[in-house]
C-alpha cells in the first residue's frame, strides 16, 4: 500500500493482485486518537456512570454551556464566514477583503504582516525585503485609511489581526481612522487579536517581552472596555500553540493559562470580572480528528464556564461563555497532492460547526505552498458555504452531545486539561512557566514528537508516508505572488510621510504618550492622539518600549527621531 | 571527508520570518542521527548565516523558508557562500514554498530542497551521499 504510483499510461497498468487482496483485508493498525488517546472498540452508558446531565452538560444556553452558548445555536444566525487576508499593500489588501465579501464573506478578517508585527516601519532597513510578504504593514493612519477606504466600520465586523505588542498601535490607529470618519466607536464590532504573551511563541520575542506584553494587551483589553462596548478586545490565540504540534488538552490548558495572565491583570487594575469578560474570546485549531476536536471544544467550553464561576466568581452568564473562532489546522496540510487539502479543511471545518463555532475561518488548499490566490481564497469560502446550506449541520445544537464516545472523550480532555493547568499552578503560574521556558521545552519535545510519528509511520497522512506520488511540478489553481511594486510602493510613501509631516504637533504628542506611560497610565489614549498627529508604528512602540527599558527599535538599529 | 569526523550542519532561519518550528525539530533529529547541530535560530542575515559557516567549519547549511521569503534570501545567501570561498559546503532548504519555486531554488544554488511534509530520513540519506562528494 505504500507503493508509488508512477502515473502509469492506461495500457501500461499493472496491478500486484496480492497487494489488492492485502488491501481488501486491511483494518486500521491504530486504535489511538491524534492526541494519544487509547479508544475502546465501542462506548457505551457504562462509560459514563455517574453522569448528571443538567450539572456537568445541560442543555446548549445553559451553564456550563457544554453544549454551545446559545439555545438555538445556528438556527439564530450562521457562523461568520471570516477568511483571514493579508497580501501585499493595504490596498491590496482592501481588494481582496471587498472581493470575499462580494462572494458572501460575513466577517472582515485582515492579519498584520511581520514587519508589523514586530512592530516595525515599511521603511525599517529589515523590513524592505519582507513588506507585505505574509500579511499587511500598517505603519501610519493613511495605510489604515487605505486598508479600510470604502467599507462603513459601523456596519461591519472586522477582526484585526495584530497579536503582538503592536496590537496596541492597531487599536489606536483603527479608532482614529474610525473616529476620522466620523464612525461613532460605540457601533464598531470586530476584535483585535491582541495576545502578546502567545506571540513569544510564534518568533516575535524581541517584539513581545513578557511585562510590556502583559502590559500593553491589559491596557488594550481595559481600553476596549470601557470604549468600544461591542469590541472583542483579545483573541486568546490557542491556535498558534497547537500549531507548535501540541496535544488537544496542552491546547485548552496553555490558552486558558495564558488568558489567565491577562483576567489577573486586569482584575489588579480594579475592573469587575463581569465587566470585562464578555468580550474575552479565544482562537481555537481544529485538527483533522473530528471526534477528538467536538471534545475539545466542548471540554473548553465547561472548563471555562467553571473558571470564570468558581475561581474568578462571575455572576453574569455572558463572562461564563466560551466564545472562540476556529482556524483549520494550518500544520495538518502537506504541499504533496495538494488538492487533497481541500478535503482535510472541509473536515475540519466540520469539527468547528459540529463543535459550536463562532466564527471560521477555512485555510485555503494552497497555504503549504503560498498566500492564497484568489480562486484558491474563493475556494475556502465556498467550502464554509456548502458547510453551511448543504450538509444540514446547521439545524440541531450540538448534534454529538450524547454520543457515548463524544461526551467520554469530552470529560477525558477536561481531566487532562485540568491536570495540566494544576501542574502549570505548581511551577508558579503560567508568567513562572514562561520565564524558566517550561513551556518553550513542551512545545520543542511535542514537536519532534509529531515528526517521528510521521517518520514512523504511526500516524498516517496521505501524500507524505502513505499513497505517496510522485513530486508536483506546479500549483493547480497557480501560484500568489506579492507584487513587487506594492511594497517599493508603500516604503516611499513612508518616507514621503515622514518628510512632510507637522514635526511639533507629532513631538507633543508622543511627549504625552511618554509620559503617560511613565506614569503607569493607559497607553491607549495617548497612541490615537499619537496615530492622529502621523506618529508611526515604530515610533509610538519605541517610545513606550523606552519607559520599560527596551531598546527603541526591537531589531537595534535605529534610534529614536523624536 | 575525513569519515571520523562529524558532520557538521548549520542550520538556521533568514530575515524576519519567526516559523521555526520545522528548523527545530530538524536540529534535534539531525543530533539524533548524530550530526553536530549549530542552531542559529531566528533572525539572521545572509552575511552573518555565512560568517557563522566559516566560523564554524561546518560541512552543511540548512535555511529554513515559510513566508515567501526564500526567492529574496537565496540569491543572497550563494552570493555570501561564493565571497567566502565555500563552494565545498553543501547548501539545503526547507520549508514552504510552490513547487513552481523549487527548480528556480536550485537554479540559484541551492543543491537541495525539501519541502513542509518530508520525512527525515531521505535528508539525513541525502547529506550522507552528497557531503562527502562536496568535501
Amino acid at each position: 500500500m505504500n507503493k508509488d504510483t508512477k502515473h502509469p499510461e492506461k495500457d501500461t497498468i499493472e496491478v500486484n493482485w496480492d497487494d489488492y487482496l492485502k488491501a481488501y483485508y486491511e483494518k486500521p493498525q491504530s486504535a489511538k486518537s491524534w492526541s494519544g488517546y487509547h479508544l475502546k472498540e465501542i462506548y457505551t452508558p457504562r462509560d459514563r456512570p455517574e453522569e448528571n446531565y443538567e450539572k456537568d452538560v445541560a442543555d446548549a444556553g445553559t451553564y456550563p454551556f457544554t453544549r454551545g452558548i446559545h439555545k438555538n445555536m445556528f438556527r439564530g444566525r450562521y457562523w461568520t464566514k471570516r477568511e483571514v487576508i493579508g497580501i501585499g499593500s493595504p490596498a491590496d489588501t482592501n481588494e481582496r477583503v471587498r472581493y470575499l465579501v462580494e462572494h458572501g464573506g460575513s466577517g472582515l478578517n485582515t492579519i498584520a504582516d511581520v514587519t508589523y508585527e514586530m512592530g516595525l516601519d515599511a521603511d525599517h532597513p529589515w523590513a524592505a525585503n519582507e513588506v507585505g510578504l505574509t500579511g499587511v504593514n500598517i505603519t501610519s493612519i493613511k495605510d489604515m485609511e487605505t486598508l479600510t477606504k470604502d467599507i462603513p466600520l459601523d456596519k461591519v465586523s472586522w477582526s484585526v489581526i495584530t497579536a503582538s505588542t503592536a496590537a496596541s498601535v492597531s487599536i489606536a490607529q483603527y479608532v482614529s481612522v474610525a473616529e476620522n470618519n466620523g464612525f461613532d466607536l460605540t457601533k464598531l464590532r470586530g476584535s483585535i487579536q491582541n495576545d502578546p504573551i502567545h506571540f513569544r511563541y510564534c518568533g516575535f520575542r524581541p517584539a513581545c517581552p513578557l511585562d510590556l506584553s502583559i502590559k500593553l494587551g491589559s491596557d488594550v483589553m481595559e481600553f476596549c472596555t470601557r470604549r468600544l462596548p461591542q469590541w472583542y478586545y483579545t483573541t486568546v490565540n490557542m491556535y498558534d500553540l497547537r500549531e507548535q504540534g501540541i496535544t488537544a488538552p496542552q491546547e485548552v490548558a496553555f490558552g486558558f493559562g495564558i488568558a489567565m495572565c491577562y483576567i489577573d491583570e486586569l482584575i489588579r487594575r480594579g475592573l469587575d470580572i463581569d465587566e470585562f469578560a464578555p468580550r474575552f474570546t479565544f482562537y481555537v485549531s481544529c485538527h483533522i480528528d473530528i471526534f477528538e476536536e467536538v471534545a475539545k471544544i466542548r471540554a473548553a467550553r465547561r472548563m471555562w464556564a467553571r473558571l470564570m464561576k468558581e475561581k474568578y466568581g462571575a455572576k453574569d452568564p455572558r463572562s461564563m461563555q466560551f466564545r472562540f473562532a476556529v482556524h483549520t489546522a494550518g500544520c495538518s496540510l502537506v504541499p504533496q497532492q495538494p488538492l487533497n487539502n481541500i478535503v482535510r479543511i472541509a473536515y475540519e471545518g466540520l469539527a468547528a460547526v459540529l463543535g459550536g463555532v463562532q466564527s471560521l475561518h477555512c485555510c485555503s488548499y494552497d497555504e503549504p505552498m503560498c498566500l492564497p490566490t484568489e480562486k484558491a481564497h474563493l475556494q475556502a469560502l465556498r467550502t464554509q458555504q456548502i458547510l453551511a446550506y448543504e450538509t444540514g449541520v446547521t439545524n440541531v445544537a450540538d448534534p454529538l452531545g450524547g454520543s457515548y464516545y463524544v461526551e467520554g472523550l469530552t470529560d477525558k480532555i477536561e481531566e487532562d486539561s485540568l491536570k495540566i493547568m494544576k501542574q502549570v499552578e505548581e511551577l508558579g503560574g503560567m508568567e513562572e512557566a514562561i520565564r524558566t521556558e517550561w513551556l518553550d521545552r513542551q512545545f520543542e519535545a511535542e514537536a519532534v514528537d509529531r515528526q517521528k510519528e510521521l517518520n514512523s509511520s504511526e500516524k498516517l497522512v496521505v501524500g507524505v508516508n502513505i499513497f505517496t506520488s510522485e513530486q508536483e511540478k506546479t500549483t493547480p489553481l497557480g501560484v500568489q505572488r506579492v507584487p513587487k511594486q506594492s511594497a517599493v510602493q508603500q516604503v516611499e510613501d513612508v518616507k514621503e510621510l515622514k518628510r512632510t509631516r507637522n514635526m511639533d504637533k507629532l513631538k507633543d504628542a508622543i511627549k504625552r504618550l511618554r509620559d503617560d506611560a511613565e506614569e503607569g497610565k493607559n497607553v491607549i489614549p495617548p497612541m490615537v492622539e499619537a496615530t492622529k498627529a502621523f506618529g508611526t508604528t515604530g515610533e509610538l512602540l519605541g517610545t513606550v518600549r523606552q519607559v520599560f527599558g527596551y531598546s527603541y527599535d526591537p531589531m537595534e538599529i535605529i534610534e529614536s527621531p523624536l | 571527508m575525513d569519515k571520523e569526523r562529524k558532520i557538521k550542519i548549520l542550520v538556521t532561519k533568514v530575515g524576519l520570518d519567526g516559523h521555526d518550528r520545522g528548523a527545530k525539530v530538524i536540529s534535534s533529529l539531525f543530533k539524533e542521527a548524530g550530526m553536530e547541530v549549530i542552531y542559529l535560530g531566528m533572525y539572521q542575515t545572509p552575511e552573518a548565516i555565512i560568517k557563522a559557516a566559516v566560523d564554524e567549519d561546518v560541512d552543511v547549511i540548512g535555511v529554513s523558508y515559510l513566508s515567501g521569503e526564500h526567492l529574496i534570501f537565496t540569491p543572497k545567501i550563494v552570493e555570501e557562500m561564493k565571497k567566502s570561498n565555500l563552494d565545498d559546503v553543501l547548501l539545503i532548504a526547507g520549508g514552504t514554498f510552490p513547487a513552481e519555486d523549487i527548480p528556480v531554488m536550485k537554479e540559484m544554488g541551492i543543491d537541495e530542497v525539501f519541502g513542509a511534509g518530508s520525512l527525515t530520513e531521505p535528508i539525513i540519506q541525502y547529506i550522507h551521499e552528497h557531503v562527502r562528494e562536496k568535501r
